[in-house]
C-alpha cells in the first residue's frame, strides 16, 4: 500500500488504530472458514474506526483510490467473508462497541456494529427483555457481523433469525455517503425495504454503523427434554408432528449416530450408541403451559417410536441434557484434526432424504460426515471430519462438498441456511438464483458500489 | 517434550479458527488486534511451520505477547494447547537464534521505557543475590530466579535473610502424623518469606513435619516459558534429585506456577530422558498445593467448624460473624448431626492439645475476596480448596469478585516486557477487587500477589494482599 494512503488513513483513525506489520496483516488472511488467502494476498493495512464519520472518510478515500475494503467484525464467519484480497483495507468495526439505547417502552435496542451478541443479550435480559437470535458463536460474534450474515441459531424454529429483529440501519455507502434505513417502528412501508436488502449483504453493499433492533419480553421459564430414536425417519416424523400439533419448541436439535457415538465416548451422558438419532428439545414460555407442552411432545415422540425419553425435572438436569449437545464439538474434534461445518438447509420434510444423501456422498468419497441439525428449520450442519494436511483426502473432501450443495438444491433446499455465501460458495450461487437472478443482484451491487470496492469476490466470485 | 516447532503441526492444525478465544484472552481484550489473540498466535506459528513466514522480530514480539494464562485453552472447543505451542515457538527462537529473545526485548521495551525500567530495577534489587547457586552435584551454577535475566552473566551473593536460611532443613514436630517436603520457589524464598513462614506454621500446627531441602533451586518456569528448554531441563533434573531423596509422600508448594511445573511440566520436558522421565513422573505424583494438603487433612474442616461452633454456642462470637453463610455451607459428613459433641470431645482430648492438633482459632474480622492464579486454577485445578479454607475462618466475610479466575496480567516476565499492557489488564482486576469492598485480597501465588499489590498501590486502594495460608495463620494466632 502506498505510504501516502497509509498516512491518510492514520490521520483519520489515529496511530493506535492502524496495523501494518507483516505479522499483523497475516492474521487477517483467514477467518473461521477453511479458506485462507495466499501470502501474496495480504492486506495493505487494517484500520479500526471509532465512529461513522471516520468510517465514511475511510470509504471515500478507498473509493477515490479504488482500494478494496473488507468490513470485519469478529472474523467468525465460515464462508471466507473477511479474508484479505491483496492490497486492501481491512475495516474492523470492533471499536464501535457501544449499546446506545435500550428502550423498554418501545422494546427497542440501538447498538453500534461492534457490540458482541452475547453481551447485548445479557444486558437486554437484565431488563427482562429478550433478543432471541443465538448463533453458536454469540460469545464473540458481533451484531454487525450477525446482520451482515443474517445469522440464525437453534432458536430459529420459534423465534426466527436476525432478519426478523432488524428494524433499521445506519449504513455508510462506498461513496462515503451515510444513509438511514427503516426506523424505530414495527410498521414501516416508506420506500423499498432497504433494511432487508442490507441484512445478509455480507459487507458487499455498505458498511453498517448503527443497528436498531426489535426486542421481545423474556419468556418466563423453559424446560428441556431429550428423545432417542433408533431410526432417523422416526425422529424426523416426530419433528413434523410436533410442529403440526401446534407446539413450537424454542429449539429442536438433531444429532446423528456419528455424533451420538462420539459424544457418548467422550462425555458419558448415557446415550445408546446404536441409536440413529437424538432430539434435544427445549420449550419456553409461561410456566403453566410448559408442562403441558412437554407432555404433548413426549406423547408424540413415543408414538413416533422413541426408545428413550428424558425430561429434565430440575435446572441441573436440564443442564445435564445440554451437556450432551455442548460436548458435540469437542467430541468429534478428537476424531480428526480438521473440522468443516457446512450448513445446507432443506425443507423440514426432506431432512431424512437429505441425511441419506449425505451418507451416500460420504461413502462415495470415503470421508466422515456427521450431521447435527436444527431440525425444526431444516438447517443441517453437515460436519466433515478430515485432515487438511492430507492433500489426497482434501481433494475428496472438496468434491464431497460440491455434491452436498447440488443435493441440497435438488431437495428444494439452499446452499446455506445461515453461514452465508462469502468467497467459499460463490461459484454455486447460480444453482439457486439462476443466471437472471444473479444478474439482478449484480446490478444492485453496481448501483451501490460502482467501483466494486466493498468485499470484492464475495457472493459474485472473482 | 517435542523437540522442534515443526513437531507441533498436528496440534496447530487442530485450531479450527472459530475465534472463541476472543472472549477470554486478556491480551486481546486490551489490544483487539487479531495477532494478539490465541487464534492469531496459532496461525502465525502455523505460518512458520509451513515456511510461509520466518522467525522475524515481529513474530518474536507477537509470541512474547502471551501471558501463558491458559484461559484460551480452557475455553477452546478443540482444546488446542495454545500456551504449549507458544512456548515451543519461543524455544524455536532460542534454538535458532540463541537467547536474544530476552535481551532484545529488555533493550527494546525495558530500557526505552522509564516506567518499565523502574519496575525492573525494583524487581532487580529485590532479586539481587538470588540468581545463581551451585547445583546439587556441583555441575555448575543454576539460575535461582532467572526472570528476564541472562543466566550466564549474573552472579551475586545470596540474600542473607532468605526464607530457607531462616529455617532448619527439617522443622520438627513432636509425634508428627505426617511428613512433607516444601518446595518454596524463588519468590517465597527471596521476597515473600512471610508466606513461607505461614506455610511452615500452619503445617506445624497441624502436626506435620516440614522438610525444606536446602539444595532446591528455581523450578525453571521462567526460563522454560521464555523458550530456554535446556536450562529448564537442567533445573528440573536438579530439583528431581533433591526431592526424590526425601522420605516424603507429599511435596508441598504454595505457588501455582511452581506447582504445575513440578507436577506436570517436568514430565513433559524430560519425556525423552531415559533416566529422568520416570523420576519426573514420580515427583509429579507427589506434588500438592498447600491448600489441597490442608483441606484433605483428617478432620481439618470439622475442626475449624467445630471450634467455630463452640464459640457461637459459648456466646463468644464477635460482631459480623457470617452466621448464615457458615450454616448454609455444605457440611462434611463427619460433622453432620454431631458438631457440638464432637467439638467438646476433641477439645477435651489432651493428647490432641499436646500435639497442637486443635489450635484455638482466632477470629479474623475481615472482608475477604480471592483471586484464582492461572496456573493454580487451570493448571493444578485447585479452585474450591482455598475458598473452603477462607470460608471456614471465623469472622471472615467472603465475597466472590467478578471473574475471579481472569489473569491479573502478571504472566511472569510478561509484566517486565509489556508493562503497559500488563498494567491495563491488572486495572480490570483491581476494579473487580474494589467492587467487592474487600479489605483483604487473598491469592495463591506470589507473582499474582506482587502484581496485584503493585496495581492496588498504583490506584491507592487500601487493600491488603496475602496468601491463603497467611490468613489461616492469623486465625491460628501464630507469631502475632
Ligand atoms: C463455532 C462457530 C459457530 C457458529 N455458529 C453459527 C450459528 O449457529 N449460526 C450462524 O448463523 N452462524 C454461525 N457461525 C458463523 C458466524 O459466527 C456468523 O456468521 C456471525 O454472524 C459472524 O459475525 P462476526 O462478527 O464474526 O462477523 P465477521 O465474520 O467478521 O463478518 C461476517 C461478514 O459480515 C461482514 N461484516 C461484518 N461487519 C460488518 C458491518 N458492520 N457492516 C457490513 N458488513 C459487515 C463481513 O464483511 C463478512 O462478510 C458460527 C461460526 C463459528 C466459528
Ligand atoms: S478457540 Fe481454539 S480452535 Fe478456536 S480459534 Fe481459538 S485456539 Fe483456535
Ligand atoms: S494463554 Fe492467555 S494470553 Fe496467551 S493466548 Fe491464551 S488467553 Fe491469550
Amino acid at each position: 500500500m502506498k505510504q501516502e494512503i497509509i498516512q491518510r488513513l492514520t490521520e483519520i483513525v489515529g496511530q493506535d488504530n492502524v496495523y501494518t506489520s507483516l505479522e499483523d496483516l497475516y492474521c487477517y488472511s483467514y477467518d473461521a472458514s477453511f479458506v485462507k488467502s495466499n501470502k501474496k494476498d495480504l492486506a495493505g493495512i487494517a484500520v479500526y474506526p471509532g465512529n461513522a464519520e471516520e468510517t465514511a472518510k475511510i470509504l471515500k478515500l478507498a473509493n477515490e483510490e479504488k482500494i478494496p475494503v473488507i468490513p470485519r467484525g469478529a472474523g467468525t464467519n465460515v464462508s471466507g467473508g473477511t479474508i484479505s484480497v491483496g492490497d486492501s483495507i481491512i475495516l474492523v468495526l470492533k471499536r464501535m462497541n457501544k449499546i446506545l439505547e435500550l428502550d423498554r417502552k418501545n422494546l427497542i435496542a440501538v447498538v453500534e456494529p461492534g457490540v458482541v451478541t452475547g453481551y447485548l443479550q445479557s444486558e437486554v435480559e437484565r431488563l427482562g427483555l429478550f433478543y432471541p437470535p443465538d448463533p453458536a458463536s454469540l460469545a464473540v460474534s458481533t451484531i454487525g457481523g450477525n446482520v451482515a450474515e443474517c445469522a440464525g441459531g437453534p432458536r430459529g424454529v420459534k423465534y426466527g433469525v436476525t432478519r426478523d429483529y432488524v428494524l433499521g440501519l445506519e449504513v455508510v455507502l462506498a461513496s462515503g455517503e451515510v444513509i438511514n434505513t427503516g426506523g424505530k417502528t414495527i410498521k414501516n412501508v416508506t420506500g423499498y425495504d432497504m433494511t432487508k436488502l442490507f441484512t445478509g449483504s455480507e459487507g458487499t453493499l455498505g458498511v453498517i454503523t448503527k443497528i436498531i433492533l426489535k426486542l421481545i419480553p423474556k419468556p418466563e421459564a423453559k424446560n428441556t427434554m431429550l428423545a432417542v430414536f433408533s431410526e432417523l425417519e422416526q425422529a424426523s416424523e416426530a419433528v413434523s408432528e410436533i410442529i403440526a400439533k401446534g407446539v413450537v419448541p424454542a429449539t429442536l436439535e438433531l444429532l446423528d449416530n456419528i455424533y451420538i457415538r462420539n459424544i457418548e465416548e467422550y462425555a458419558k451422558v448415557g446415550l445408546p450408541t446404536d441409536a440413529e438419532a437424538v432430539l434435544l428439545i427445549e420449550v419456553d414460555g409461561d410456566r403453566q403451559i410448559l408442562a403441558k407442552q412437554i407432555d404433548k411432545i413426549e406423547e408424540i415422540c413415543k408414538q413416533s417410536g422413541a426408545i428413550q425419553i428424558r425430561i429434565a425435572q430440575t435446572p441441573a438436569e436440564a443442564e445435564e441434557l445440554w451437556r450432551a449437545r455442548r460436548s458435540a464439538f469437542p467430541a468429534v474434534s478428537r476424531v480428526r484434526p480438521t473440522i468443516i461445518g457446512e450448513d445446507v438447509t432443506v425443507p423440514r420434510s426432506n431432512i431424512p432424504a437429505m441425511v441419506k444423501q449425505i451418507r451416500a456422498i460420504a461413502a462415495k468419497y470415503k470421508v466422515i460426515i456427521a450431521v447435527l441439525g436444527h431440525a425444526g428449520d431444516g438447517n443441517l450442519h453437515a460436519t466433515i471430519l478430515t485432515d487438511e494436511t492430507d492433500r489426497e483426502e482434501w481433494s475428496r473432501v472438496e468434491k464431497a462438498i460440491d455434491e452436498l450443495f447440488i443435493a441440497a438444491v435438488k431437495l428444494d433446499g439452499t446452499l446455506s441456511g445461515e453461514h452465508g455465501i462469502g468467497r467459499v460458495k460463490s461459484k454455486f450461487i447460480t444453482l439457486q438464483t439462476g443466471e437472471a437472478g444473479l444478474e439482478i443482484q449484480r446490478r444492485i451491487k453496481q448501483v451501490l458500489d460502482p467501483n466494486n470496492i466493498l468485499n470484492p469476490g464475495v457472493m459474485f466470485g472473482k | 517434550m517435542k523437540q522442534t516447532l515443526a513437531s507441533w503441526e498436528k496440534e496447530v492444525i487442530r485450531c479450527i479458527r472459530c475465534g472463541a478465544c476472543q472472549s477470554v484472552c486478556p491480551v486481546f481484550k486490551e489490544l483487539q488486534a487479531e495477532a494478539s489473540v490465541a487464534r492469531g498466535r496459532v496461525m502465525l506459528i502455523r505460518a512458520v511451520i509451513n515456511k510461509d513466514s520466518d522467525l522475524t522480530d515481529g513474530f518474536r514480539e507477537k509470541m512474547s505477547l502471551c501471558l501463558m494464562c491458559k484461559a484460551c485453552v480452557a475455553n477452546c472447543p478443540s482444546g488446542v494447547k495454545v500456551d504449549k505451542v507458544v512456548e515451543a515457538a519461543r524455544a524455536e527462537i532460542v534454538r535458532k537464534q540463541g537467547l536474544p529473545f530476552l535481551k532484545r526485548l529488555i533493550f527494546r521495551f525495558v530500557l526505552k521505557n522509564r516506567w518499565v525500567f523502574n519496575f525492573a530495577m525494583r524487581m532487580g534489587s529485590a532479586f539481587q543475590g538470588l540468581v545463581f547457586r551451585k547445583g546439587p552435584h556441583g555441575q555448575g551454577m543454576l539460575p535461582r530466579m532467572p526472570l528476564g535475566l541472562d543466566r550466564r552473566r549474573l552472579l551475586a551473593p545470596l540474600a542473607p535473610q532468605s526464607f530457607r536460611s531462616q529455617y532448619p532443613e527439617v522443622v520438627k514436630v513432636e509425634d508428627a502424623k505426617k511428613r512433607v517436603a516444601f518446595f518454596t520457589g524463588c519468590m517465597i524464598n527471596y521476597i515473600y518469606t512471610d508466606t513461607g513462614r505461614a506455610v511452615v506454621n500452619v503445617l506445624k500446627r497441624n502436626g506435620i513435619e516440614v522438610v525444606i531441602p536446602a539444595l532446591q533451586n528455581c523450578c525453571g518456569a521462567p526460563v522454560r516459558i521464555n523458550g530456554d528448554y535446556e536450562s529448564a531441563r537442567d533445573m528440573a533434573r536438579a530439583n528431581i534429585n533433591v526431592f526424590l531423596r526425601e522420605q516424603v509422600d507429599t511435596v508441598v508448594v504454595a505457588c501455582g506456577t511452581c506447582g504445575l511445573t513440578l507436577k506436570e511440566e517436568y514430565a513433559e520436558l524430560l519425556a525423552d530422558d531415559p533416566v529422568y522421565a520416570e523420576k519426573a513422573k514420580k515427583l509429579g505424583a507427589k506434588v500438592q498445593d498447600i491448600t489441597e494438603v490442608l483441606v484433605s487433612l483428617d478432620g481439618f474442616r470439622d475442626k475449624i467448624q467445630d471450634e467455630f461452633q463452640d464459640k457461637l454456642l459459648d456466646g463468644t462470637q464477635g460482631k459480623g460473624l457470617p452466621f448464615n453463610t457458615e450454616l448454609s455451607r455444605p457440611k462434611s459428613p463427619a460433622s453432620i448431626g454431631g458438631g457440638r459433641q464432637r467439638a467438646v470431645k476433641s477439645s477435651m482430648d489432651s493428647t490432641n492439645i499436646q500435639r497442637g492438633l486443635n489450635p484455638p482459632l482466632n477470629e479474623v474480622s475481615f472482608k475477604v475476596t480471592y483471586h484464582d492464579p492461572c496456573h493454580l486454577v487451570r493448571g493444578l485445578k485447585v479452585k474450591e480448596q482455598p475458598r473452603q479454607i477462607i470460608r471456614s475462618i471465623p469472622g471472615v466475610e467472603f465475597v466472590e469478585m467478578a471473574k475471579p479466575d481472569t489473569c491479573c496480567g502478571s504472566g511472569g516476565s510478561f509484566s517486565l516486557y509489556h508493562y503497559n499492557i500488563s498494567a491495563k489488564i491488572n486495572d480490570h482486576k483491581i476494579e473487580d477487587i474494589k467492587q467487592t469492598g474487600a479489605e483483604v485480597l487473598v491469592t495463591g501465588c506470589s507473582a499474582c500477589r506482587m502484581h496485584i499489590a503493585d496495581g492496588l498501590s498504583r490506584q491507592h486502594a487500601g487493600v491488603k494482599v496475602m496468601h491463603t495460608v497467611q490468613l489461616l495463620e492469623m486465625a491460628y494466632e501464630v507469631d502475632r
